[in-house]
């Protein structure tokens, strides 16, 4: 009795001293970021920001916001708020004069705030994310109030892991208790659906249950994160953040075939390659130096798709530069996002309006991933071509011949068969005569055309290979130096293919020269002379060894026949060298067409500078962006994770941790995980992912009672556990699983699963909905062809982008076109069907087989109240399809139709739509 | 009270017969279950401020409810042309600009302005329609719409209406959810929980879009942000079922269909006993919506019952999904209850890269197409009295440059005008609003406003103000502080209320 007299004195004592370090009150220091920083965005910086400097006054940067305004007077005369400018102005009377213009003025208390903060000194601060991530000091969980006698040794009892310390420290803050664990099945299902996306099975959550270890449920999460589906799951994640699709946007939309970079982040996830690994091979595996010197693994290539996902514009008549830059900035912003959790791109036409980026800075960050090969080309080139077995040896014995003779020699070749570059595309083509860009894409010319394809380095360079085609007959091209009337450097008759478009790579052997030159392409077809020669692009390259100076050799005829095969590829990055090398300007006020001050590659200036011992390229950008030192990586990382197992993130705003994003509900929690990441699991993200699944927190229990609920609606406090309706990959993978539908088949091109009709209207290309056959029709969710101007319909309702752009968070919806789709959409029916014949089985009567439907997607036994509700329903519907063997047969769709399998039928329809098994619990 | 309110509220609409009639005044079960449940909750107080504590939806959150004012309008046709349209070609009569055309634009004009493709100095470009004063108002109409000049006397047009996106996709999400940037409701999410909707078995917010694609910011200028999902608008297909996955499966009878409703229903109800998650009752009424939508929609949608004279004087060809047949669709949708209705069509970016995207070519066929339904839109709706308390607005998300546009400093093989932000047409008729008015005025060339100048606040100010809202106190509760559709923003149009 006596200790809690005392205990309630310390906590008398405690509130006192809360209170005494309640800023603004008792005179302490007003800090700028929690009090002035919001104060400033709400009220000022829409004029006097990154946008707008009304006056020529910002309040964005410290110096800006110090230093005289037009005016002449100071607005923050630091340590004298009564002679500010800006206190003056906000405390008039005048409506012309008092700030803010045209807006109610600030209340007294926010003046007051303002004036004590210039008075002690108007400290800047850095927003919290900007800062450097330290790990915070784990916070004393029990032993003070359980020594106390006041509520013993429930907390320890209840924490598992240090994020429970965390978490506890805030709970105990509002005087809220944490819930019980879940049961064993509902945390098995919710784990099983957060690791892998797929429900677990019955057997195992029955193994599971009965489980005595002291470390099963360890056991059962190791296990997890070792299943192939794990790598699907979190794969499925990323690829809303890559904008994976399997089209290339815009008014066409045409298709591009991209799915081994969407095979490739499964298996870097089934590997558990760490994160730092991950970011530098997709940002930047092009720049990884292979073995002995020659090209980075095909991986590491394919992995650099994740930038390949721009959009690309095949419209006629569109610009290939425009759409070149546009996929540019958003390289810039995705990477942002993605791995910043920043919106950069305000920046790219102004100052960040309330963040410290500065305009050129977004150039400067620009230059680093301006220098790629790809060029809004329909090609969709540069690829990594795949060759098939046999032209693959070949290949290797046409290495070989020349490795013996040069190793140089060699890895360029091999670079050139497998990328095709480098190369000139020929809309890059100029002083075109009688020619073109013939839709826009590739040049073209007719009888006496000509073209100057410029600045070509042709020191030992004499070969010219040639991508083109043409129906006429007896055309030729004359290939000049320097001009028109030039040097004669090559003649060449122009391969009939039967259609301009139907390219054909061809050698033209040239004279020896050195130093760049511009060649002079004319063209003599006089037979035809309306009929086009279309060229798709030119590469001057080295002779291959021991080869004829004048006539392609043998060698180099294998190398052609290896070019003109047809194999698979997929987009990659690449970095253009020397000739192909691009400057980088700023884009006056975002204006790609008005080019300013020529910047080189860096980051911005408010973050922590670049290493000096690493490349200014996308190489040291990526590293850089995954060093100890950058204080957002790490953040977004585990506050994306976190969002995605308990449904909002720590900082809600995943996608802006900026001072207008949203403030973190668990700041400390948030920096502590971030280190560990970094220091203790060393970017293993299966490790940070075990922390999270094993804590306390995340097994409570979901439900809520009405006074939590009214305390805590959106469950900040984490009070309870997660309650989150399945995503949209889930909700079908689930419906296909219970069912026994899905294939366990992992990777490859993607399917077209059944879809209604009239979804697809593709009016260019022609392209349609092959409806996939066999284990292709019942492939995992992520696997479904993705066609971004008309995705797969379910997914959309269920809250997927249309991945055009990268998003960074789905925002939950629940609408009745979702109950629609898993009512009536004919994969859930089949579905349905499927349950009904496995609930059939499993027992004699009714009532067992309802009860083993439940528990096949609830792993528990229906309560007699929900038995008896789809007793209820399954009575009526038997006795309905009794009298109509039509509509049985319709319904049930099998050999062997009988009224019971049809009431089955709709008794495991509507199982496959109750909001428990829609949601994770 | 609020019960008081809402009896009022059926009284009126019982005495609305017409209306009435089409209405199915169903209550499902899980509406039921909800009025049960948080049955004494609320939705406003008298000061239209949603409860402090607003972690679900309030009592069936789709009732209607009456506005917290005296409101002319009950509910909302949005017409949007995205895109934008020129207003130069349209409404604002430029004679000036005719004597600049083809002369170099002053460099006045270019000094710190920006634009979305002009470059370098563009030539001005005259008006391409020509302009003739109609109705008893005298508004100027050019040839492009010649159905709408007849329609003038039913109109006010704002023609100094300014935003500050001058990108189709930031300037549709600031026009539709008051902030260029994802994640804000959408205003008719903010109307739609507001005011809830008449017909229990309609979406009380229905999107119909046309023209071959979906505006350019996607379904967001219909999502519901931070509101409830029960506010987000429901898009209607308008080739083949007008929702998908609408039909039952076959051998599913309707009376197993609802049979299986009531089923789910109740087992939700059992678990929202148990874990109290207020997202389940979301979903049970969402069943119950999705069940009687499964009837109502198609019939809403349905057209064959209107008689050959009211698909002539729309223009409807009845085997194609149109902006025309959408046009129609909104009045039944109107008819029927539904709160707000907005229509997207697509096409009207004229920038002169192609014929289609001209001023000359590109844009007169869009008026051709559009001109005939909009104009019968509105005879259609006056001859059934719903003229009075149904708003029309129609308009783009910004407007277009007296300059033909040089996109890459060289000249389109078409007439066209880039994007401009600081000036634009947006015209308003019916529920509430001043009849054959015009409000504000533009420079000589049509590039700056020079009189009652009207921001897209100040639209969505008037918009719910028409509808009974003081736009400041329509807020809701969200990340410690209330947010509203105007942001911190916008001024009622007084001179365009009736």
């Amino acid at each position: 009795m006596t200790l809690r007299w005392i205990g309630i004195g310390l906590a008398a004592i405690g509130l006192v001293l809360t209170l005494s370090g309640f800023p603004g009150l008792f005179g302490t220091r007003v800090d700028y970021n929690t009090q002035i920083k919001p104060l400033l965005n709400k009220h000022c910086i829409a004029c006097h920001g990154g946008v707008k400097k009304a006056g020529d006054f910002s309040l964005l940067f410290e110096q800006e916001a110090l230093a005289p305004a037009k005016s002449g007077r100071r607005a923050i005369v630091p340590g004298d708020a009564a002679g500010s400018e800006l206190i003056r102005r906000l405390t008039l009377t005048d409506p012309d004069e008092r700030m803010p213009l045209d807006h109610p003025p600030l209340s007294d208390d926010e003046i007051d705030l303002l004036r004590t903060w210039i008075d002690q000194g108007a400290a800047w601060g850095n927003h919290w994310a900007y800062q450097s991530v330290e790990r915070p000091a784990l916070p004393a969980i029990g032993t003070l109030w359980s020594r106390l006698g006041l509520f013993d040794s429930d907390e320890s009892r209840w924490a598992r892991t240090d994020i429970d310390h965390f978490v506890l420290e805030k709970l105990r803050s509002t005087g809220l208790t944490p819930s019980p664990e879940a049961d064993r099945a509902t945390l098995f299902r919710r784990v099983a659906f957060d690791l892998t996306g797929l429900p677990p099975a019955e057997a195992a959550v029955n193994r599971f249950v009965h489980d005595t270890r002291p470390n099963a449920y360890e056991r059962l999460v190791d296990s997890l994160l070792a299943h192939p589906a794990y790598g699907e799951r979190w794969a499925g994640m990323w690829l809303d953040l890559a904008r994976y699709a399997d089209t290339k946007g815009y008014e066409r939309d045409g298709g591009r075939t991209i799915w081994r970079y969407r095979d490739w982040l499964i298996n870097a996830f089934n590997q558990d390659k760490p994160f730092d690994q991950f970011t530098v091979e997709q940002l930047a595996g092009d720049l990884l130096p292979g073995p002995h010197g020659g090209l980075p693994t095909d991986d590491q290539l394919i992995a650099t798709g994740f930038h390949r996902n721009t959009m690309t514009n095949d419209e006629g008549g569109t610009q290939d530069e425009e759409f070149r830059t546009a996929a540019l900035l958003d390289r810039v912003n995705t990477t942002w996002d993605v791995w910043q959790g920043t919106t950069f791109a305000c920046v790219q036409c102004h100052s960040h309006p309330y963040d410290p980026f500065r305009h050129e800075e977004y150039y400067k960050y620009l230059a680093f991933f301006n220098n790629t090969r790809d060029e809004d080309v329909v090609s969709d080139t540069p690829t990594l071509r795949f060759y098939k077995p046999a032209d693959s040896l070949k290949l290797v014995s046409l290495t070989q011949f020349v490795a013996t003779r040069s190793a140089t020699a060699a890895r360029d070749l091999t670079r050139f068969a497998r990328l095709v570059e480098p190369k000139i595309n020929s809309h890059d083509f100029d002083q075109l005569v009688n020619a073109s860009l013939l839709d826009a894409k590739y040049f073209g010319f007719q009888h006496r055309g000509s073209a100057r394809v410029r600045g070509v380095t042709l020191t030992n360079r004499p070969r010219l290979l040639v991508a083109w085609g043409t129906n006429a007959s007896d055309a030729v091209v004359t290939i000049r130096q320097d001009s028109l009337n030039g040097r004669v450097l090559a003649t060449v008759p122009v391969p009939r293919t039967g259609n301009a478009w139907n390219d054909t790579i061809q050698l033209i052997p040239l004279p020896a020269l050195t130093g760049r030159h511009h060649l002079y392409l004319s063209l003599n077809s006089p037979k035809t002379p309306k009929e086009w020669v279309l060229i798709k692009w030119v590469s001057a390259q080295p002779r291959l060894p021991d080869q004829p100076v004048m006539a392609p050799g043998p060698q180099e005829k294998q190398l052609l026949a290896l070019l003109n095969a047809d194999p698979d590829q997929t987009p990659v990055l690449l970095d253009g060298q020397g000739d192909l090398a691009r400057p980088t300007h700023v884009f006056e006020r975002g204006n790609w067409l008005v080019k300013g001050a020529r910047v080189t590659p860096d980051v911005p200036r408010s973050m922590p500078p670049l290493s000096a011992d690493q490349p200014r390229n996308r190489l040291g950008l990526a590293r850089w962006l995954v060093s100890r030192q950058n204080p957002l990586t790490a953040r977004v990382v585990v506050n994306r994770i976190w969002e995605q197992l308990f449904g909002t993130g720590l900082v809600e705003t995943v996608e802006d941790m900026g001072t207008q994003g949203i403030p973190p509900t668990h700041r400390e929690l948030l920096d502590y995980l971030a280190v560990d990441l970094m220091e203790v699991d060393h970017w293993h993200l299966k490790k940070l992912l075990k922390r999270l699944v094993l804590s306390a927190t995340y097994r409570q229990q979901s439900s809520v009672t009405p006074a939590l609920l009214a305390r805590d609606p959106y469950n900040k406090l984490l009070a309870r556990g997660p309650r989150v309706r399945l995503p949209a990959e889930a909700v079908r993978d689930q419906a296909l699983a219970v069912s026994g539908l899905l294939s366990p088949k992992q990777g490859g091109p993607s399917v077209m699963p059944l879809q209604p009709d009239g979804i697809w209207q593709s009016p260019y290309d022609g392209a349609s909905w092959k409806q996939s056959l066999g284990d292709d029709a019942h492939r995992r969710a992520l696997y479904t062809y993705w066609k971004r101007t008309a995705p797969y319909p379910s997914m959309i309702t269920f809250d997927s982008p249309s991945r055009e752009f990268c998003q960074s968070r789905r925002i939950r919806t629940n609408t009745p076109l979702q109950a629609l789709v898993t009512l009536n959409d004919p994969v859930y029916l089949e579905a349905a069907r499927q349950l009904a014949q496995h609930m059939a089985q499993r027992g004699q009567t009714p009532r067992q087989q309802l009860a083993a439907g439940f528990r096949r997607l609830l792993f528990r036994n229906p309560t007699p109240g929900r038995l008896a509700v789809l007793d209820r329903l399954y009575r009526q519907a038997e006795a309905y399809y009794r009298q109509h063997p039509a509509e049985t047969r319709a319904l049930v769709d099998c050999l062997d139709p009988s009224p019971q399998l049809a009431a089955l039928t709709v008794s495991a329809n509507t199982l496959l739509n109750l909001d428990e098994v829609l949601t994770k619990e | 009270m609020n019960n008081l309110l809402n009896e009022l509220h059926q009284t009126a609409a019982r005495q609305a017969t017409r209306r009435h009639f089409l209405h199915t005044c169903s209550t499902g079960l899980g509406a039921m279950a909800l009025s049960s449940l948080l049955g004494g909750c609320g939705f406003f107080d008298r000061a239209g401020q949603p409860p402090a504590t607003a972690p679900g939806p309030p009592a069936d959150p789709t009732a209607a409810r009456p506005s917290p004012r005296i409101a002319k309008a009950k509910q909302v046709i949005y017409i949007h042309m995205a895109g934008s349209p020129s207003q130069l070609e349209l409404f604002d009569y430029k004679p000036e600009l005719v004597k600049y055309n083809g002369k170099d634009c002053p460099q006045a004009l270019l000094t710190g302005k920006k634009f979305a493709f002009i470059r370098g100095t563009p030539k001005m470009l005259g008006p391409q329609g020509k302009f003739a004063q109609h109705g008893q108002s005298g508004a100027w109409v050019s040839d492009y719409l010649p159905h709408l000049q007849g329609a003038v006397d039913d109109i006010s047009f704002l023609k100094a209406m300014h935003t500050d996106q001058f990108n189709h996709a930031p300037a549709q999400l600031l026009m539709h959810t008051g902030n260029a940037r994802l994640g804000r409701p959408s205003l008719g999410s903010w109307v739609t929980y507001g005011l809830g909707t008449e017909n229990d078995n309609l979406p009380g917010f229905v999107v119909l879009a046309s023209g071959g694609k979906q505006p350019d910011a996607g379904k967001s200028i219909w999502g519901s942000g931070f509101l409830p999902s029960v506010y987000q608008g429901v898009q209607c297909r308008t080739d083949g079922d007008p929702v998908l996955y609408a039909s039952d499966p076959a051998g599913m009878s309707r009376n197993i269909r609802q049979q299986t409703i009531d089923a789910i229903t109740e087992l939700n109800r059992q678990q929202y006993a148990d874990v109290n998650d207020p997202e389940i009752l979301t979903r049970i009424a969402q069943y119950e919506l999705a069940f009687r939508m499964q009837l109502s929609v198609p019939d809403a949608m349905d057209i064959k019952s209107e008689p050959a004279y009211v698909l002539d004087s729309y223009g409807v060809d009845p085997a194609r999904g149109s902006f025309a047949r959408n046009c129609l669709l909104a009045r039944r949708l109107v008819e029927r209850g539904v709160r707000f209705v907005q229509l997207f069509d697509w096409g009207w970016d004229t920038h002169g890269t192609s014929a289609d995207g001209s001023i000359d070519i590109g844009l007169k066929t869009k008026c051709r197409e559009t001109d005939r339904p909009v104009a019968a839109l509105l005879a259609d709706l006056k001859q059934r009295g719903l003229l009075d308390e149904t708003l029309v607005v129609w308009g783009g998300e910004f407007g277009r440059t007296p300059m033909q546009e040089n996109r890459d400093g060289q000249t389109l093989p078409f007439m066209g005008r880039d994007h401009h932000l600081d000036a634009f047409t947006v015209w308003l008729a019916g529920g509430g609003v001043k009849a054959g008015y015009t409000h504000g005025a533009t420079d000589d060339i049509g590039y700056y406003g020079v009189t009652d100048k009207t921001h897209v606040h100040d639209l969505q100010a008037t918009i719910l103000h028409l509808l009974g809202f003081d736009h400041t106190k329509l807020t809701y509760q969200f990340q410690g502080r209330p947010f509203r559709l105007t942001d911190v923003a916008g001024k009622v149009i007084t001179p365009i209320l009736a």
